[in-house]
């Protein structure tokens, strides 16, 4: 979707920008979300507490984008692929902020979690993570080269995450099944495989915005869902 | 919102000034008590789109038209049309205020007068002041309704004109960039002035400004070099519009 440039040079240099910010917000959600999936599997204490520390940056970046969007609004109404990019761009840097959050709030749950976490429990959770943070890769892939197929792909892999996230949780629950005494870090992993499928939503709101961006429609019929969680007998 | 009754339907429309040629196949379609916008650069052709409807473009010897333009079906580009009953029933209002050089009063009552609508004084007096109502300039003037209009402020004597197009009772309102003079208070008076007009009258407006074209009409034309290039309700032209050209003239691309 190559576009002419507009003939007011500041304004395409807003939009730029704009856009410039977005992909930077994004790669740093991305690894984030990343170095928290890396945290977790290894329980790593030392990289959570990192995580949690640079959380604010993606903010900032966020309130950055908060304030061009509302200057482009006023100043230059945009039409048609310009006011599409805008809400769009909107809606994405608060989905990518939640995305962080959530990372974050991974992150956080790592501290009181043992060292010597059972192989069992990490597998699926691991591979969850791991796609999630793929879906990611390929939204933001998608919004860089504008493409609607690639958005499309991501939104009906969602159905992958939900389903792994089934299993993961499943894994979970028989593992509090074994032993009630596995409450506590049972409960926090259940979160956690929780927090990690809520950002693959988000990676698919961003799917959504961007395939109105690019097409100017919503993308139709529900998303796509996998299994509810429902413990195994 | 739309009701679909088409009220103005333009066939193959070709202007020529002189050499030049001003309009090109023009195929459109007025909606009933709807606001059309139509947009382009300067020299597109939507003044003259508008200036045929009422046959303003007679006036230009160098002129020439082809093509069908009827209202509610009926052909009003061939010689056995009454213009001035025509232009009775279609009234315009121009870029720059254009009162006549009488009092606010005579300003009005001059349509009803010659097109003989008020055959007594009280009945005049009522056409008047209705009009100036419907305008949404009556508060402002009733007490000095001697005065010229001229005295008028240019918000004012925009209202005044557009009370003068609408004392005759038309039914299409032609409006060729009404704002384009007026600061932005009168601007919105003239805007929200259109959304209690387009329940009575069709409206077609010319503008150069889209913000505006978004506020007020519910389709909005695009015309460029003669062509129109894409017509669609006011909501899709502006949100995502089907030819690149218009999108590239609405974002500032071209123009």
């Amino acid at each position: 979707m190559s576009e002419e440039k507009r003939i007011v040079k500041s304004y395409e240099e807003e939009m730029q920008s704009l856009n410039d910010d977005l992909v930077k917000m994004g790669s740093l959600t991305e690894s984030q979300l990343s170095d928290t999936i890396q945290a977790i599997v290894k329980i790593d204490k030392e990289a959570a507490e990192n995580i949690i520390k640079n959380d604010v940056q993606i903010n900032e970046l966020r309130a950055k984008i908060d304030d061009q969007i509302s200057t482009v609004l006023v100043k230059r109404a945009p039409m048609a692929i310009d006011l599409r990019t805008t809400i769009s761009s909107l809606k994405i840097s608060h989905d990518l902020e939640r995305i962080g959050d959530l990372a974050k709030s991974v992150a956080k749950k790592i501290e009181p979690l043992p060292i010597d976490l059972p192989q069992e429990l990490t597998g699926s959770l691991k591979r969850l993570g791991e796609l999630v943070q793929k879906q990611l890769n390929n939204v933001l892939d998608a919004y860089i080269t504008k493409s609607k197929d690639k958005a499309v792909d991501v939104w009906r892999n969602d159905e992958q995450v939900d389903d792994l996230t089934h299993i993961a949780m499943n894994e979970v629950a028989n593992f509090l099944g074994k032993n009630k005494k596995n409450l506590e870090l049972a409960t926090h992993l259940l979160f956690v495989t929780k927090n990690i499928e809520r950002a693959g939503d988000h990676v698919t709101n961003i799917a959504e915005s961007l395939y109105y961006l690019i097409e100017g429609e919503y993308l139709e019929g529900a998303r796509p869902k996998g299994k509810e969680f429902v413990k195994d007998k | 919102m739309t009701n679909n009754k088409v009220k103005i339907k333009t066939e193959k429309l070709n202007v020529f000034y002189g050499q030049k040629q001003a309009l090109k196949n023009v195929n459109l379609e007025i909606y009933n008590r709807e606001v059309t916008a139509l947009i382009g650069p300067s020299g597109c052709g939507k003044s003259t789109y508008i200036r045929c409807i009422n046959r303003m473009n007679d006036v230009i010897e160098t002129c020439k038209i082809s093509g069908s333009i009827k209202i509610d079906g009926q052909e009003i580009n061939n010689k056995q049309i009454d213009v001035v009953r025509l232009r009775e029933r279609i009234g315009m209002v121009f870029q720059k205020p254009n009162p006549f050089p009488k009092s606010i009063y005579d300003n009005v009552a001059y349509g009803p007068q010659i097109h003989g609508l008020a055959d007594h004084k009280d009945k005049l007096d009522q056409i008047v002041q209705t009009s100036l109502k419907k305008s949404a300039l009556w508060e402002e003037v009733k007490d000095r309704l001697d005065e010229p209009g001229t005295s008028l402020s240019g918000g004012q004597q925009q209202r005044l004109c557009i009370a003068r197009a609408i004392s005759v009772n038309p039914e299409v309102i032609l409006m060729d960039e009404p704002c384009s003079a007026l600061d932005p208070i009168a601007t919105a008076k003239i805007e929200e002035l259109m959304e209690e007009l387009k329940k009575t009258f069709t409206i077609v407006i010319v503008t150069h400004s889209m913000a505006q074209a978004v506020r007020v009409s519910q389709r909005t034309g695009f015309f460029h070099l003669g062509n129109l290039i894409e017509v669609d309700t006011t909501d899709k032209m502006f949100k995502n519009p089907n030819n690149k050209m218009t999108q590239d003239y609405i974002t500032g691309r071209f123009g």
